[in-house]
């Protein structure tokens, strides 16, 4: 049997055991620590969804890049002198060298450090070493610019897309731009990044990671036991099941909604901060936010979003800090850590202080829940590339079968309590669809 | 913030050096910091520090030689105090941090230790060279950070206690699957 024979049968063994799973409400194990996985998703996932790339605040004047990754492809991302943003391959078009070697910084032009060749902060090839000696007449710069990447923006976070044919980022969110909002709409100004990105490496899938962030309020009690134990956490064992899980069907993307019975209307939120939310989020938006103790979502497939209030004196309201974070695969159970603290852009910068504060206590690379969950995902990940995790299969039969609410005021399938797998079942469907399409 | 001290001046007079009894006091203390951290000794350690201690590790990001600082402005990993040190010291003395149950083994070296000023009452600015080694479980792999330290150390007594500790780690991108230990 060739090579590419026995790779086809154990992608289609693998897509079989999804197939037959998923309407009993079971995955199977293997998926979190898989080479058959890894590769069909470089190839059918990450190749044709809106995918994070950065946020506006990060690029606040013309010049201004950053360099992340995109489906695997180093891309600069870069504000131009005119203002908009742009998103080219980090590659010379002569030879391939990297044309941007910083994280961030400010630059009008690219120069390749290889053979000369300078690019603006737009891409386009406005420099190249003796061309009217080495090159003849017919040579055009203007067909070896930068590789541009599709880019969309929704409140501030910049998407790109590799696939030219993909439906436009609007209808790729298909609604959940009514959740996005609590994030990224505190205020007439939105959000910005108080920092750049905590950025470390991880022995854990991103799915792991991006299902977690779809609402998983199960573990909470558990995992982040301390917090519940030592009072820096406003809820309950007893009452955290209260609340919503929302998703988008055919999306994929969730949002768990926790409430605190009791807990006082946007409990940890500044009243600054409140008032500019009332004048700027529809009734709709406020009837569900002001009950909200914890929001934890996900963009399909890798963009989460959390706001919580954490205190540093035990039994206070604390604040809220809103984090962000990028689970990108770099491998086979490996992944690239991008996390992020949001902050209101109205918000006093004591405030924003103080939220940034709270988020490396309790998230970034040293955060106490972060170390929690961390630990908690490398070993599902090292368990899950076992031979044995090929017989095992996960349930994912949290209300199953539970109607969804028929009068929530919110876009998408709400159910109830905020503790179910509703929203984890529209998740691993919606990556199997894409998954099995050639 | 960067602390104001950035480098000692290779054409001042070290104030350390004609005072090798001051460099010695200072090593002693460190390295008696480092014991109390890698025994695990987290109260202990944590009375080290003076009540309105800072503790800050700042975010390290990549940037053209001619940008200057590879430091953010604003991005920390860590931005504590000692309240908030302490919480983190009452969460590993906890059944429930799971990060380190069971327990990271670090060691930490501490090295180049220059006393950097004097202040008048007798603050010290100090500046180090810190490797923590960092490993866990039966993993055959290790986690290593490399870091410039400045500390401002206050007297108390023939000791020390830590007025402000400011590290910044040479990695941009760092490994270990969470941050669980005091660098």
């Amino acid at each position: 049997m060739t090579r590419t024979s026995e790779r086809s049968e154990e992608r289609e063994r693998l897509l079989d055991r999804v197939r037959s799973d998923l309407p009993a409400g079971r995955l199977p194990a293997e998926i979190f620590n898989s080479p058959v996985v890894f590769d069909l998703e470089q190839e059918r996932v990450f190749s044709r969804v809106w995918l994070f790339l950065a946020h506006e605040s990060e690029l606040p004047d013309p010049g201004d890049y950053v360099l992340r990754s995109l489906a695997g492809n180093s891309v600069i991302v870069a504000r131009s002198e005119s203002g908009d943003i742009g998103c080219f391959l980090n590659m010379c078009r002569h030879r391939g060298n990297q044309v941007c070697k910083a994280s961030e910084g400010n630059a009008s032009h690219f120069r390749c450090s290889y053979h000369g060749w300078t690019y603006t902060n737009t891409g386009q090839l406005i420099g190249v070493p003796q061309i009217r000696t080495v090159y003849d007449k017919t040579f055009d710069r203007d067909d070896w610019g930068l590789l541009p990447v599709r880019t969309e923006t929704y409140a501030g976070l910049v998407f790109g897309c590799i696939d030219p044919d993909a439906p436009s980022l609007d209808e790729y969110l298909g609604g959940f731009q009514f959740y996005l909002d609590l994030y990224l709409r505190p205020g007439p100004n939105g959000t910005e990044a108080y920092a750049p990105p905590d950025r470390w490496v991880a022995d854990v899938d991103w799915k792991i990671c991006a299902e977690n962030f779809a609402g998983d309020g199960y573990h909470t009690p558990v995992a982040h036991q301390f917090g519940f134990q030592l009072g820096y956490y406003a809820s309950s064992a007893s009452t955290h099941a209260a609340g919503y899980a929302v998703h988008i069907p055919g999306k994929g993307h969730g949002i768990g909604l926790g409430r605190t019975p009791g807990m006082p209307p946007f409990f940890g939120y500044p009243d600054d901060v409140v008032a500019l939310m009332e004048q700027q989020l529809t009734e709709e938006q406020l009837s569900i936010f002001r009950e909200t103790r914890t929001a934890v979502g996900t963009v399909f497939p890798n963009l989460s979003l959390l706001i919580q209030p954490f205190s540093t004196v035990p039994g206070e309201p604390g604040l809220r800090f809103c984090t962000m974070r990028l689970w990108q695969p770099i491998g086979v159970g490996r992944m690239q850590m991008l996390s992020w603290c949001l902050v209101p852009t109205d918000a006093s910068d004591e405030y924003k202080r103080e939220a940034y504060r709270a988020y490396t206590l309790a998230f970034g690379h040293a955060g106490m829940f972060e170390q929690d969950d961390f630990d908690n995902w490398s070993r599902v990940t090292r368990m899950a590339g076992s031979p044995l995790s090929r017989d095992v299969s996960f349930p994912y039969l949290m209300g199953l079968g539970h109607e969804p609410l028929p009068d929530f005021p919110g876009p998408g399938v709400a159910v109830q309590p905020y503790v179910t797998e509703t929203n984890f079942r529209n998740l691993w469907q919606t990556w199997f669809d894409l998954l099995e399409q050639p | 913030m960067t602390p104001s001290v950035t480098a000692s001046d290779p054409s001042a007079k070290d104030p350390g050096a004609g005072d090798r009894s001051l460099v010695a006091m200072v090593e002693r203390f460190l390295f008696l910091e480092a014991e109390l951290v890698d025994d695990r000794r987290f109260e202990a350690w944590l009375e080290l520090f003076a009540d309105d201690a800072t503790y800050e590790v700042p975010l390290r990001v990549t940037r053209e030689a001619q940008a200057g600082s590879q430091l953010s402005d604003r991005g920390r990993m860590f931005w504590d105090s000692k309240e908030t040190l302490a919480i983190r010291v009452q969460r590993l003395l906890s059944e429930y941090a799971w990060a380190e149950q069971p327990p990271s083994r670090t060691r930490h070296f501490v090295s180049n230790v220059r006393v950097i000023s004097t202040g008048e009452d007798g603050a010290l600015e100090v500046r180090s060279n810190v490797l923590v080694y960092r490993n866990r479980g039966d993993e055959p792999t290790h986690d290593l950070y490399s870091a410039d330290r400045r500390d401002e150390l206050v007297p108390l007594g023939d000791s020390f206690r830590i007025h402000r500790r400011w590290m910044a780690v040479d990695q941009s991108n760092l490994t270990g699957n969470s941050l669980s230990v005091f660098l």
